[in-house]
């Protein structure tokens, strides 16, 4: 009798470490379920430290769940939420140690929707207080699609960005005119790198033909009506070397939609700073019969 | 295993799409409102004030830049320049003339628009015997009266100058002006 109290007291002693997890991990699903929160972050987190149960993918699983809703309840305002990245972090481990297991499906599932979330909150931080906000989302987005369907083409998205962000940088280049060489540039940056994607691409193109055009404008916007004529001749060769530089990009933005108004404006005012004032003309009057036939 | 049931799943796929239907907005600019030229005209405009003198009797009173017919971008900027500039101690202003006709006062400079050039010999007719700079921007002009002529040479701004036609009008062109110009005798 002795001997078997001892046989069972060794028994209970030898895998109490592993009933006392399994009893975290299973209190803190039970927690989940019943929407204690806190409980079940406690819960888990424990459960994560326990060395029997912390390379189980289902514990990640859960802990990815757990805080999953603790953002939701907490932070779903919070475009840098602390548990949003908790739970993205729980499921890719989750997803690394499954394998294709039992929970890999359920588990891509939550890391999208978690990247769907963090994409909204890139989207909708493109102004110019937040936008290294929306850049740095839009990085985090990625790397979560790329991690689970690493086969993801985003050269759509991508080109989407580049000219939010490019039109970003333009109105900083507004608002902070001592930077506003260095803002221009990197929205001539960003146009081109639209345009390595998608070389028909109206708005960079319209963009960027623009761009040249309001650089050589802010030029002549900027001389003094006292200007002498020696340094007027000399800035006239610079404003025609800028306005040459925008006629292919706008030229391209025509061929590419010859019924959009703001390019005939364009072309009209650049052929026209560039004093060829037949071709001015002739853009002139296509617009005025665009709009002849848009106000029938 | 499960924690989320088929009907929640459902509803969270639904609120998945939704989300998903975001995207990054982006704006194009627009065209810049201003006609180059006529600023860089009204730069050359200035600095024809600069080289050319005017009788002793024009010395006094505003300085006087009369457009003939419609020009309303060089009007404008021609309005910008005389809020901030003058000619030594006259200020600018600018008048706009439909018809030579209707020029009775002194004029120190007149500006035919290409537009208006079918009035260019009647204007000369009315200016004789004043001196009234005559600028004009039609090709062959320097040649029947005009003292300046605008020219477009290799798609930049230049100006034609016509001295003998400038001083018959008792104004005296400056050296410099003349190494500045197309000169036309």
């Amino acid at each position: 009798m002795k001997k078997l109290f001892y046989i069972l007291v060794f028994l209970l002693t030898a895998n109490m470490p592993e009933l006392l997890a399994q009893d975290k991990l299973s209190n803190a699903v039970y927690a989940l379920q019943n929407g204690e929160l806190v409980k079940a972050q406690e819960l888990i987190d424990a459960a994560i430290e326990d060395p029997l149960f912390k390379n189980d993918s289902r514990t990640w699983y859960y802990r990815g769940n757990i805080y999953k809703e603790l953002y939701k309840a907490n932070e779903s305002e919070n475009k840098q939420s602390p548990l949003r990245n908790i739970a993205v972090v729980s499921f890719k481990m989750s997803y690394e140690l499954d394998n294709g297991g039992e929970v890999s499906t359920s588990t891509k599932k939550n890391l999208k929707y978690l990247a769907s979330t963090i994409f909204n909150d890139a989207a909708t931080s493109f102004d110019t207080e937040n936008y290294l906000l929306a850049i740095d989302n839009y990085a985090i987005y990625k790397n979560i699609i790329q991690y689970i369907e690493p086969q993801t083409n985003f050269t759509e998205k991508d080109i989407q960005f580049k000219l939010a962000l490019a039109t970003t940088y333009t109105q900083l280049s507004l608002k902070d005119s001592l930077n506003k060489e260095v803002y221009l540039d990197n929205v001539k940056k960003l146009y081109e790198e639209v345009l390595e994607l998608d070389e028909n691409n109206i708005s960079a193109n319209y963009n960027l033909g623009i761009l040249y055009y309001n650089k050589g404008a802010d030029i002549v916007n900027n001389m003094d009506y006292s200007l002498d004529l020696a340094e007027l001749n000399r800035i006239q060769e610079e404003l025609y070397i800028i306005f040459k530089k925008s006629l292919p990009y706008m030229k391209r933005a025509y061929d590419l939609n010859p019924k959009k108004e703001e390019t005939l404006i364009g072309l009209q005012g650049i052929y026209l700073s560039m004093n060829d004032k037949e071709k001015s003309e002739a853009y002139k009057q296509e617009l005025e019969k665009l709009k002849g036939k848009t106000n029938k | 295993m499960v924690i989320l049931n088929k009907k929640l799943r459902n509803i969270w796929f639904a609120f998945l799409c939704l989300m998903l239907s975001l995207s990054f907005g982006f704006a194009e600019s627009k065209s810049p409102k201003i006609d180059t030229n006529a600023k860089i005209k009204a730069v050359f405009l200035y600095n024809f004030t600069k080289y050319i003198e005017w009788p002793s009797d024009y010395k006094n009173g505003n300085f006087v830049v009369g457009i003939l017919g419609n020009s309303s971008s060089l009007y404008k900027e021609l309005t910008i320049m005389s809020k901030t500039k003058k000619v030594a101690s006259q200020d600018f202003e600018i008048r706009v003339y439909t018809s030579p006709d209707e020029i009775s006062d002194k004029v120190h400079m007149l500006y035919i628009p290409d537009e208006s050039s079918s009035k260019f010999t009647s204007a000369v007719k009315k200016l004789k015997g004043k001196s009234t700079l005559i600028v004009t921007e039609t090709p062959g002009l320097s040649v029947k009266g005009s003292g300046i002529n605008f020219v477009v040479v290799e798609n930049r701004q230049k100006f034609e100058l016509n001295k003998s036609n400038v001083e018959g009008h008792n104004l005296k062109v400056s050296k410099s002006l003349e190494d500045l110009a197309l000169v036309v005798k």
